[in-house]
């Protein structure tokens, strides 16, 4: 188990690197097109290219955003309870979580398959979407196994608190 | 069951399930699934969380977000906020108060190239809070300054949160932005007044500072010449529509780049830490936009919004009424909920109603900005101040009771809420530079 974990780990800072590169390119890219318009040298398909960009940063900050808790909640009640009664509530809200997002990344995966099958390509650069909806797809199964880990990482702590 | 049955349990449950502290963006979305499948079927219902997740993701539009949020971050990362403040301590800390108005100025100034309210905050209160205290400027008066000018960074463009109620309501972003920029200046100046008045009515509040010479004062005023460059830029390229509003927050973000890295004010570790930073919220944001376009899908085969919208018309009620209890709820749900997620979550439901009543779209989306700019600073739930207080931890090594920053902010909470009778007054004050557009 705790291999798969490294290895989770590993997978998810390399996708923070990608999401890193994917950014940094999405902004210039925008600013090579703007100033190439204004020499009349805009870059063809730049919209689309930013789009599958901006696609593949999201895509590849999910694990990080939830391992550094960077969604946003109610926290109002919870905080009022014990410690344990808010570890059993995490655990229930995450395994929601977790069944909704494996759900996405199998409808994402079908989704891809099937744009596949069909060879729909993008309207300009004629680029084959389904490379994107597989790569979202992976991302979004990366981030539903990060889930799982931390899932498994509030039971041990709960166990932790029990034998105190 | 009837389709307003559904929609209102579905709503009920959601209301359920945010107070076990689940994301809220999760949340939006499982209840959207789990609705729509009823309401339509499970498959359609599973095809529709694939579609309108890369759809979201993929949108041209949504690109805007993580570059403007790229810009904010590298602003934050290469000290253009000490210039900022530099500029405004030299001209008005002579007088009382005047470090606090300062800070408030350098708000609104460091808010035109950063569109978050708490990252605003925090970035001037790093450099406000010491000098105030060097001043021996009350506490209350310091922290009250920060966490409410920092409100002012999601009023004046670039917001994050005007460009997702232009997406959710299909206006145009760039009319937003720009309808921004006179009620920004609007509630500075009423914040100014305000610390006028109170160091007026107890002087060792803000004890005047030191006064500086004319050319010293000129040479501060350099200082700002670059934000004012790239804002000029971003917001007139929109303006006179040489720009979409995603290649604005490009060049933006790009121009905040080469200058810092001219002036070497950021370092690698400050350019991967304002990427790092800008995928976790940019990330957060579109999550966000992906739960409420889903929970928006259900809600619309539900009719519930048009049937709010018909009903409230029926009332037969003056509209600028319905228009208050509106305000009222963003103020209280503002309190309890971060000011980006009950955006999301009500604009879908309020937005048919309020076009019913003949209110203009863009006038609206500035009066919630400014509603939920209240949200920010009042208790339990005002971020801003949770920002503020972290910051004067770290930085005065000194802990600052909430309750003492709280008190500190409602006297600025009074001069929003005259911002908005001001603006509902004068709606003219929001429409007359977009209606100059095109």
């Amino acid at each position: 188990m705790k291999m798969i974990f490294t290895a989770l780990d590993k997978f998810s800072n390399f996708l923070k690197m990608i999401g890193a590169i994917a950014l940094t390119s999405m902004m210039l890219l925008t600013v090579v097109d703007v100033i190439g318009r204004f020499f009349k040298h805009p870059i063809f398909g730049s919209v689309e290219l930013v789009g599958f960009l901006a696609t593949i940063v999201v895509a590849a900050a999910l694990p990080y955003t939830h391992k550094v808790d960077g969604h946003v909640g109610v926290e109002i009640l919870v905080r009022l309870l014990s410690k344990k009664a808010q570890i059993s509530i995490d655990i229930f809200t995450k395994s929601l979580t977790l069944v909704l997002f494996s759900l996405i990344s199998w409808q994402m995966f079908l989704y891809a398959k099937d744009i596949h099958k069909t060879g729909e390509v993008s309207m300009n650069l004629e680029f084959p979407i389904y490379y994107i909806v597989y790569l979202l797809a992976f991302g979004l199964l990366i981030f539903s196994v990060t889930i799982l880990e931390t899932i498994f990482g509030d039971i041990k702590q709960l166990r932790e608190l029990k034998t105190k | 069951m009837s389709p307003t049955f559904i929609g209102i349990t579905g709503i009920i449950i959601m209301i359920l399930m945010f107070l076990t502290r689940m994301p809220v963006a999760f949340v939006m979305a499982s209840v959207g699934f789990v609705g729509f499948s009823c309401m339509i079927s499970p498959d359609a219902g599973l095809v529709l969380l694939s579609r309108n997740v890369y759809e979201t993701f993929d949108s041209y539009d949504l690109t805007t977000i993580p570059l403007f949020i790229l810009m904010g971050q590298l602003g934050f990362n290469s000290g253009i906020s000490k210039r900022l403040y530099d500029a405004g301590y030299k001209f008005m800390g002579s007088v009382r108060g005047g470090l606090a108005m300062a800070t408030v100025t350098a708000c609104t100034a460091f808010g035109a190239v950063c569109g978050s309210s708490p990252a605003t905050a925090a970035t001037m209160a790093t450099v406000g809070l010491p000098e105030m205290k060097r001043y021996g400027y009350d506490d209350e008066l310091a922290t009250g300054s920060v966490a409410s000018g920092g409100g002012i960074g999601m009023i004046m463009p670039p917001s994050v949160v005007l460009i997702i109620y232009g997406i959710l309501t299909e206006q145009s972003i760039g009319a937003l932005f720009v309808a921004g920029i006179f009620p920004a200046l609007l509630v500075t100046f009423l914040f100014i007044l305000c610390i006028y008045i109170r160091c007026r009515i107890s002087p060792e509040q803000g004890p005047p500072g030191e006064r500086f010479s004319w050319p010293e004062k000129l040479k501060a005023l350099l200082g700002l010449g670059e934000t004012l460059v790239v804002f000029t830029l971003v917001i007139g390229g929109i303006f006179i529509g040489l720009f979409t509003p995603t290649e604005a927050a490009a060049i933006g973000a790009f121009g905040i780049l080469i200058i810092a890295i001219v002036r070497r004010q950021i370092s690698w570790q400050g350019f991967v830490k304002s990427l790092m930073e800008t995928l976790r919220t940019s990330c957060m944001v579109l999550m966000l936009i992906a739960g409420a376009v889903i929970f928006g899908k259900f809600l619309a085969v539900t009719r519930i919004p048009f049937e709010i919208a018909g009903w409230v018309a029926g009332l037969e009620m003056s509209p600028v009424l319905v228009m208050g209890v509106i305000i009222g709820i963003y103020f209280i749900g503002g309190c309890f909920m971060d000011a980006l997620a009950f955006v999301t979550l009500t604009v879908p439901i309020f937005f048919p109603v309020v076009m019913e009543l003949g209110f203009d779209p863009i006038w609206f989306g500035i009066i919630i900005v400014m509603v939920t700019e209240m949200g920010v600073i009042t208790p339990p739930v005002g971020i801003n101040v949770y920002v503020v207080y972290g910051v004067a931890k770290n930085v005065l090594k000194e802990e600052i009771p909430l309750e003492k920053i709280f008190k500190g902010i409602f006297p600025f909470l009074l001069a929003v809420i005259l911002g908005v009778i001001i603006l509902i007054m004068f709606p003219s004050i929001i429409l007359f530079l977009p209606n100059l557009m095109y």
